[in-house]
C-alpha cells in the first residue's frame, strides 16, 4: 500500500511539476497533493479493515476464485504467444548468424579443439575437451557419451568466445572402464563427428 | 420472566409529553422505582459477583446511580414499550446496543438518547444466574468487535408480548437482532449444558462439541421457541462464534439460511474447501491448513509474476511482427530487424517441485538461471540439455555435480533471439522430462 501509494505520490509530483507552468501556486499543488494522498490512504485503510472482516471460509473462497482465474489468464496469454508464433516464421535466420560467428571467432583466437584426459584415483578419468560451439552441441556431445556407455559427473561447462569447455569427471555408466588413451581417442572422434 | 421496562428519555419531545401527563404518578413510583433500582443493582452486583471483569460491574453501577438521578418514571408497559420500539427505530444509530434482561424484581431497560453525550454505551445487564459467565465468556471477543453503529436488540426467551414487539419491528432490525451474541444466551433453555460447551471453544475456532450437544442444544431451542426469528439463529450463532472476525453478516450472507445442520458437515465443508485449494496448487507438500494457505500465497505471487511477464511477451511479439509488415510493405532494406523492447525490463522466476525434482527457474530479460536438484540418479545433464535446446536456450554455462544424495545443477542460458519462451513453460517442461525420464530409468541402471 504505501509503496503504491509512494509510487503515486511520485506521478502527483511529477504532473504538478509540469504544471508549474502553467500555474504559479505552488501552493494549490502540494495541498492537492496532500489532499490527494490522504485520499488515497483513506482508501486503503478502508480496504485492509474490509479484508480484515472477511470471515475465514470467504478468503479460501475467494483465493480459490482468484487462482483459477490467474490460471485463465496464464492459459490464455500463452495461448496468444502460441499463435503469434506459429504465424511468424520468418525469424529463423537470425540464429545461423550466431552460429557462423562461432567458428570465426575460435580461429581469431587461436583456440583450438583439444581433448585432454588423466587418470585419476583407480578407475576414474579427468577429461578436458575444447571444442566448437554450436547449436546444440552440448547436447550432442553428452548423447555421445551416453550413446558409448559413459557419463559425466561432477562437470563444468563452459563457454567462450566461440568455444565450448568441458571439464569433467569421467566414467562408465555400467561399470565399464577405458584407459587414458583409448578414452582419448573416442572423445577426439566424437568432437570430429559432430 | 419479562417485567415491565423502565424506560426514560429527558431530552425526548415525546417523553416530555409523556411525563409531563404523570407528575403525580412519578411523584408516587419514584420512591418505589428507586427501590426497585436499588434491588436491582444488588442483583447486579451479586450477578456480577463472579465476573471476572470488575470494571465491567462498576461502569454499570455507576451508571445506575446517575440514572436514578434522573427523573425516572416506571410508566406504564404498553405506552413505554411502544414509546421505546418508536425511539429504537428512530434513533437506531445512535444506540449500541441494551439489554431486556430477565429480572425477578425490577427491570431496567435503558434507552439513551442524549445528544450532550455523544458516546455510545453498551449495557450487558444480565440476570439468568447461570448465564454470566457465557456472558463473560462473550464478552471479551464482542468488545473489541463491534462496530460503532451496529445495533443489536437482546431479547429474552419469552413468548410474552415483548417478543411479539421483536416481531414487528422492521425487517432490517430483525437480522441485526439475529447476529448479536447476547441474543442467543438469553435464549438459551439449558444453560448449564450451554456453559459446559464454551469454555472449551478456543478464540475464534469451531465449537468443538459432539453432534449431539449441538444438535439437541439447538434443536431444544427451535422447538421451545416458536419465533421464526430464531431459527436463523442457529447458524448465525455457530457462525458467530467461529468467526469472530465476521460481525455483520445480515443480507450479505452469500449462504442458505441453515446451510449445516451439524458442526462435522461445516468442517468437512471447510475441508474440502482446503483440499480445491490445495488441489490448484503445483507444489503441495503438507496437508496441513498453515502451509496450504502458505503455498497459496507464493502460487498467487508467481501466477501474477507469470501474467506480467506474458503480458511482456505478447506485447513485444506485436511489435515486433508489426515492424516486420512495415518492412515488408515498405520494402525498406533496413540493416537490422531489431526487436522493439518496449523499455521494461522482463524478468520473473518461479519454482518447482516434484517428488525427486527441484527447479528454480529466473529470467532477466534473455537470460535464463535454471538450478536443479535431483534426487534420484538419472543423467540429468543428458536430459535437460535436451530440454534446453528444444526450448531455444543456449547454455552458456553448465556446472554441478554430486552432492550427498542430490545431484544439483546450475545452468545458465540464453534464449535465442526471437523465441518466446517463458519461465513457467521451463519449469514444467523441465520437471515434465525428469520424472518420465525417472519412471522410465530401469532401476539396476543405478551404479555408483
Amino acid at each position: 500500500m504505501e509503496f503504491l501509494g509512494s509510487a503515486s505520490d511520485a506521478l502527483c509530483i511529477a504532473q504538478a511539476r509540469r504544471r508549474q507552468v502553467y500555474d504559479d501556486n505552488s501552493m494549490y499543488k502540494s495541498k492537492n497533493l496532500h489532499a490527494e494522498r490522504r485520499r488515497r490512504q483513506k482508501l486503503g485503510d478502508r480496504l485492509l479493515a474490509l479484508r480484515s472482516l472477511m470471515n475465514k471460509a470467504t478468503i479460501v473462497e475467494d483465493a480459490i476464485t482468484y487462482i483459477q482465474m490467474l490460471q485463465r489468464n496464464v492459459k490464455v496469454l500463452s495461448d496468444q504467444l502460441l499463435e503469434i508464433d506459429s504465424l511468424s516464421v520468418e525469424e529463423d535466420e537470425k540464429p545461423t548468424r550466431d552460429e557462423i560467428n562461432a567458428s570465426e571467432q575460435m580461429k581469431k583466437y587461436g583456440i583450438k579443439e583439444d581433448v585432454k584426459v588423466t587418470g585419476i584415483d583407480g578407475n576414474k578419468l579427468w577429461i578436458r575437451v575444447v571444442f566448437e560451439k554450436k547449436r546444440g552441441g552440448i547436447a550432442k556431445f553428452l548423447e555421445a557419451l551416453t550413446s558409448l556407455g559413459f557419463e559425466l559427473t561432477d562437470a563444468n561447462v563452459a563457454t567462450s568466445k566461440g568455444a565450448i569447455l568441458v571439464s569433467s569427471c569421467f566414467k562408465g555408466i555400467y561399470g565399464n572402464a577405458l584407459g587414458v588413451e583409448q578414452t582419448k581417442k573416442l572423445l577426439q572422434e566424437i568432437i570430429r563427428n559432430m | 420472566m419479562y417485567e415491565e421496562p423502565g424506560c426514560f428519555d429527558p431530552n425526548n419531545s415525546m417523553a416530555e409529553g409523556v411525563y409531563s401527563g404523570f407528575p403525580q404518578a412519578m411523584a408516587n413510583n419514584q420512591k418505589q422505582f428507586e427501590e426497585n433500582l436499588e434491588l436491582s443493582a444488588e442483583e447486579l452486583s451479586y450477578h456480577h459477583h463472579n465476573h471476572q471483569e470488575d470494571t465491567s460491574v462498576s461502569a454499570m453501577e455507576l451508571e445506575l446511580q446517575k440514572y436514578l438521578s434522573f427523573n425516572v418514571e416506571n410508566c406504564d408497559n404498553n405506552t413505554y414499550r411502544s414509546h421505546m420500539m418508536q425511539q429504537v427505530v428512530d434513533d437506531r444509530n445512535q444506540l449500541l446496543s441494551y439489554d431486556h434482561s430477565n429480572w425477578n424484581t425490577g427491570d431496567i431497560g435503558f434507552n439513551q438518547d442524549d445528544p450532550q453525550q455523544n458516546g455510545h454505551r453498551s449495557f450487558n445487564i444480565n440476570s439468568l444466574p447461570q448465564t454470566p459467565d457465557l456472558l463473560n465468556l462473550f464478552q471479551l471477543p464482542r468488545c473489541s468487535l463491534l462496530p460503532n453503529s451496529s445495533i443489536s436488540f437482546t431479547n429474552s426467551n419469552h413468548d410474552t408480548t415483548p417478543l411479539g414487539f421483536i416481531e414487528d419491528l422492521p425487517a432490517s432490525d430483525n437480522t441485526s437482532v439475529l447476529y448479536d451474541p447476547l441474543f442467543h444466551l438469553n435464549l438459551s433453555p439449558q444453560p448449564p449444558l450451554f456453559r459446559e460447551l464454551l469454555p472449551s471453544i478456543p478464540h475464534g475456532y469451531n465449537l468443538p462439541t459432539s453432534r449431539g450437544d449441538a444438535n439437541s442444544l439447538f434443536g431444544d431451542e427451535r422447538d421451545s421457541n416458536g419465533v421464526k426469528a430464531y431459527q436463523d439463529e442457529d447458524g448465525g450463532m455457530l457462525e458467530f462464534t467461529r468467526d469472530m472476525a465476521c460481525i455483520v453478516r445480515g443480507s450479505g450472507n452469500g449462504k442458505k439460511k441453515k446451510p449445516f445442520t451439524t458442526e462435522r458437515q461445516r468442517r468437512e465443508h471447510f475441508n474440502k474447501k482446503y483440499t480445491a485449494l490445495r488441489n490448484l496448487l503445483p507444489n503441495p507438500s503438507k496437508i496441513d491448513r498453515a502451509s496450504i494457505v502458505g503455498d497459496a500465497i507464493e502460487y498467487t505471487k508467481e501466477l501474477l509474476r507469470t501474467v506480467n511477464e506474458l503480458k511482456l511477451l505478447v506485447e513485444r511479439k506485436r511489435c515486433g511482427r508489426e515492424r516486420i509488415k512495415r518492412h515488408k510493405t515498405e520494402d525498406d532494406a533496413v540493416g537490422d530487424v531489431e526487436q522493439s523492447y518496449n523499455g521494461s525490463l522482463r524478468s520473473s522466476w518461479l519454482q518447482r517441485k516434484s517428488k525427486d525434482t527441484e527447479v528454480d527457474v529466473r529470467i532477466i530479460d534473455d537470460e535464463v538461471t535454471i538450478k536443479l536438484v535431483q534426487r534420484k540418479k538419472i543423467d540429468c545433464l543428458l536430459f535437460v540439455s535436451k530440454v534446453l535446446d528444444e526450448l531455444q536456450l543456449d547454455p552458456h554455462h553448465v556446472a554441478g555435480g554430486h552432492i550427498g544424495d542430490y545431484y544439483s545443477y546450475l545452468f545458465n542460458t540464453k534464449i535465442y533471439e526471437g523465441s518466446s519462451v517463458y519461465a513457467g513453460a521451463i519449469a514444467n517442461k523441465i520437471i515434465e522430462v525428469m520424472d518420465t525420464e525417472y519412471a522410465a530409468t530401469p532401476p539396476t541402471a543405478t551404479s555408483i
